[in-house]
C-alpha cells in the first residue's frame, strides 16, 4: 500500500513538472495573443488584460494619425506567394534528384551524392555576398523570383528523401516498369504515396524555414510592396516602437499559419519525424 | 535499357546540378575573388588589394568581437540547451500517458519566427512591463535588460534555447526509447538507483543522440542573426555582435563587399576548425563510454 501511494505522489510530481515546462514553452505565444487583443493602455503592463479589443488589428490595416499604414495584407500575401512557390520547388527538385540517386543506376550518382554531402557541411555564409551580386546581375533584385529561385533546392530535403527511398524495395519499381509505367509515373504514383509521413515532415520543415527567413529576403527586396511579413515586422521595431499593440497583432498573423499547418499535419508529422531524427 | 537509365539519371539530377553550378560553384569562386578586392557594391571600379582585407579584418574590433561573442554564446547556449532538452526528454520518456500531447507542446517554440519572439521579449523586458514594475516596486531593482553587456547575450541565448529545446529533445527521446528496459532491470538488481542509474546507464547509452544534438547546437551558434539583428543590433558595445551581424553590417550597411567577403571566409575557417575540435572532444568523451 505504501509503495502505491508513493508511486502516485511521484506521478503527480512528474505531471506537475511536465505542465510547468509546457507553460514555459507555450507562454510566449500566449503573451503574444493576449497583448494583441489588449486595450492599448494595458499592452505589456498587465499579465492578463481586463478587456479585449481588436484595435491593434484595425490599426495595423489603417494606420494611425501620425503613422502611414504599411501594406501588411500585401506582405502577408507576399509571404504566402514566396513560401508556397519556394517550398513547392524544393519538394519537386528533391523528389526528382533523390529518386535519381536512389532508384536509377547511373555512373555519376556516387559523385553527386558526395558533392551534396560536401555542400551540406559547407558554411553557406561565404556564399551570401556573391549570391546577392549574382542575383542582382541577373535582374532579380526587387522581384519575387529573387526570393524564390535561390531557395528552390534544398540539400537537406534531397538527403532525407534519398535515404528514405533507398528503403523502398526495388522489386516494386521493377514490377511497375514491367507493367509499362515510366519513371515519372512510378515516382509520383507509387513512391510518393508510400512516403506520406516523411513528405509531411520535409514539407513542414521547409515551409517553416522559408516562412521565417529574414536575412536573404531583407537583402534582395527593397520595394515596400514586395516585402515578406517577417521582413516587414523586423523593419517596424524602430518606427512602431510606440505602438506595441500592432506589433503583437502582426506577430500573431505571422505565427498562426505555421501553427495551424503544424496542428493539421501533426499526426503524419509524428510518424515521419522518427525517420528524420535517425 | 542501360543506356536509357544513364541519361535518365542525369536528367533527374539536373535541377540540382544546374542550381549548384549557379548558386554554389560560381559564388564560391566569387567570394574568393571578392575578398582580394576593395569593391564597394556600387562603383564600377575596384582594385586588387591582396591580403589587405584579411589583415584589416583580423585587426578590427568588430571581427575580434564576433570571434569571442560566438564562443561566449557557445559556452552559455550549448550547456543550457543540452540540459534543457535532456530534462524535457527524460520527462517525456517517463510519462505513462499523454506523451505525444506534451511532446507536441514542447515542440511548438521551434515553429516561431525569431522576429515574433523578439517582439515578445522586447515587450516583456520593456521599462513599464509587469515584470520590471514588479522588480522595481518589490526589490528596488531597475534592470536595463537589453542595455547590459552581460544580460543581452544571456537573453538571446535563452531565446534560442527556448526555440530549440523541444526539437532537440525529440532526438534525445528517440535515443532514450532505444535503451531497453532490461538494462535498467539488471541495474536495479545490482542496486543502482537515481543518479547512479542516470550517469552509469542512461547518459552512456544516450551518447549517440547527445553527439548529434551537441554538433547541431554548436553549428547553430555560428548562424545567429535574427535575434541580435532586431533586438540589439549587435550591441551594447559589440556584446552580441555575431559573425553574421558583422558580415551583414560590413557588406550591406557599409557596402564593403570585398571586406565583407574576407570576413565570411575567416568565419568559415573558424567554424570549420571549431566543429572539428568539438567532434574530436566528443569522440574522446564517447570513448570513455566505450563507443567507437
Amino acid at each position: 500500500m505504501v509503495g502505491s501511494k508513493n508511486k502516485k505522489l511521484q506521478l503527480i510530481l512528474l505531471y506537475t513538472i511536465a505542465i510547468i515546462f509546457l507553460i514555459i514553452m507555450v507562454y510566449p505565444y500566449l503573451y503574444m495573443v493576449l497583448n494583441s487583443l489588449a486595450p492599448w493602455d494595458q499592452v505589456d503592463r498587465k499579465i492578463i488584460p481586463t478587456g479585449i479589443t481588436l484595435k491593434s488589428y484595425i490599426w495595423l490595416l489603417h494606420g494611425g494619425e501620425d503613422v502611414t499604414p504599411r501594406p501588411w495584407l500585401r506582405a502577408f500575401a507576399n509571404s504566402i506567394i514566396v513560401t508556397v512557390s519556394s517550398t513547392f520547388l524544393m519538394m519537386v527538385t528533391a523528389l526528382l534528384v533523390a529518386y535519381a540517386l536512389s532508384k536509377i543506376v547511373f555512373k555519376g550518382s556516387r559523385t553527386i551524392n558526395n558533392i551534396i554531402m560536401f555542400e551540406m557541411f559547407y558554411p553557406s555564409i561565404i556564399l551570401l555576398i556573391p549570391t546577392f551580386l549574382l542575383v542582382r546581375k541577373l535582374g532579380l533584385y526587387d522581384t519575387y523570383w529573387g526570393m524564390i529561385i535561390p531557395k528552390s533546392v534544398s540539400l537537406w530535403a534531397i538527403f532525407m528523401y534519398t535515404n528514405f527511398f533507398k528503403a523502398i524495395p526495388n522489386e516494386l519499381i521493377e514490377a511497375a516498369k514491367i507493367d509499362g509505367a515510366n519513371e515519372i509515373k512510378i515516382l509520383f504514383k507509387i513512391v510518393l504515396p508510400m512516403s506520406k509521413s516523411i513528405t509531411t515532415v520535409i514539407f513542414l520543415f521547409l515551409f517553416m524555414e522559408r516562412w521565417v527567413e529574414l536575412l536573404w529576403d531583407m537583402l534582395v527586396v527593397h520595394d515596400q510592396n514586395l516585402l515578406t511579413l517577417n521582413v516587414m515586422l523586423a523593419q517596424m521595431f524602430g518606427p512602431y516602437g510606440a505602438y506595441p499593440g500592432p506589433m503583437y497583432a502582426a506577430s500573431v498573423i505571422l505565427t498562426m499559419p505555421i501553427l495551424i499547418l503544424f496542428i493539421i499535419f501533426s499526426k503524419n508529422f509524428k510518424e515521419g519525424i522518427q525517420f528524420v531524427l535517425k | 535499357m542501360k543506356k536509357g537509365q544513364e541519361k535518365l539519371g542525369w536528367l533527374f539530377a539536373s535541377p540540382y546540378l544546374v542550381y549548384s553550378l549557379i548558386f554554389f560553384v560560381i559564388p564560391l569562386f566569387g567570394a574568393l575573388f571578392l575578398s582580394f578586392t576593395n569593391w564597394n557594391l556600387i562603383s564600377p571600379q575596384y582594385e586588387n588589394v591582396g591580403f589587405l582585407n584579411f589583415i584589416k579584418a583580423v585587426k578590427s574590433p568588430g571581427v575580434k568581437a564576433a570571434f569571442f561573442v560566438t564562443y561566449k554564446f557557445m559556452i552559455i547556449f550549448v550547456p543550457m540547451v543540452l540540459i534543457g532538452s535532456l530534462v524535457i526528454s527524460l520527462i517525456i520518456n517517463s510519462l505513462p500517458r499523454f506523451k505525444s500531447f506534451f511532446s507536441v507542446g514542447y515542440f511548438l517554440p521551434y515553429l516561431a519566427s525569431g522576429v515574433a519572439t523578439s517582439v515578445v521579449v522586447k515587450g516583456i523586458l520593456s521599462y513599464n512591463s509587469a515584470l520590471n514594475v514588479w522588480l522595481r516596486n518589490t526589490w528596488h531593482l531597475n534592470i536595463d535588460w537589453l542595455g547590459s553587456q552581460i544580460l543581452a547575450p544571456l537573453i538571446i541565448a535563452v531565446m534560442i534555447s527556448w526555440k530549440f529545446m523541444g526539437y532537440y529533445s525529440l532526438i534525445l527521446t528517440s535515443g532514450l526509447e532505444s535503451i531497453s528496459g532490461e538494462v535498467y532491470e539488471a541495474a536495479a538488481i545490482d542496486g543502482a538507483t537515481g543518479w547512479i542509474k542516470f550517469f552509469k546507464i542512461t547518459l552512456p547509452l544516450l551518447y549517440p543522440a547527445m553527439f548529434t544534438v551537441t554538433i547541431l547546437a554548436v553549428g547553430l551558434v555560428f548562424g545567429i542573426f535574427t535575434e541580435p539583428y532586431v533586438l540589439t543590433g549587435g550591441g551594447p558595445g559589440f556584446s552580441t555582435n555575431t559573425w553574421q551581424i558583422e558580415i551583414y553590417n560590413q557588406a550591406f550597411s557599409k557596402l564593403n563587399a570585398g571586406y565583407g567577403s574576407a570576413i565570411a571566409i575567416i568565419d568559415s575557417v573558424v567554424t570549420f576548425v571549431t566543429i572539428i575540435i568539438v567532434r574530436k572532444l566528443l569522440e574522446i568523451w564517447g570513448k570513455s563510454y566505450g563507443w567507437e
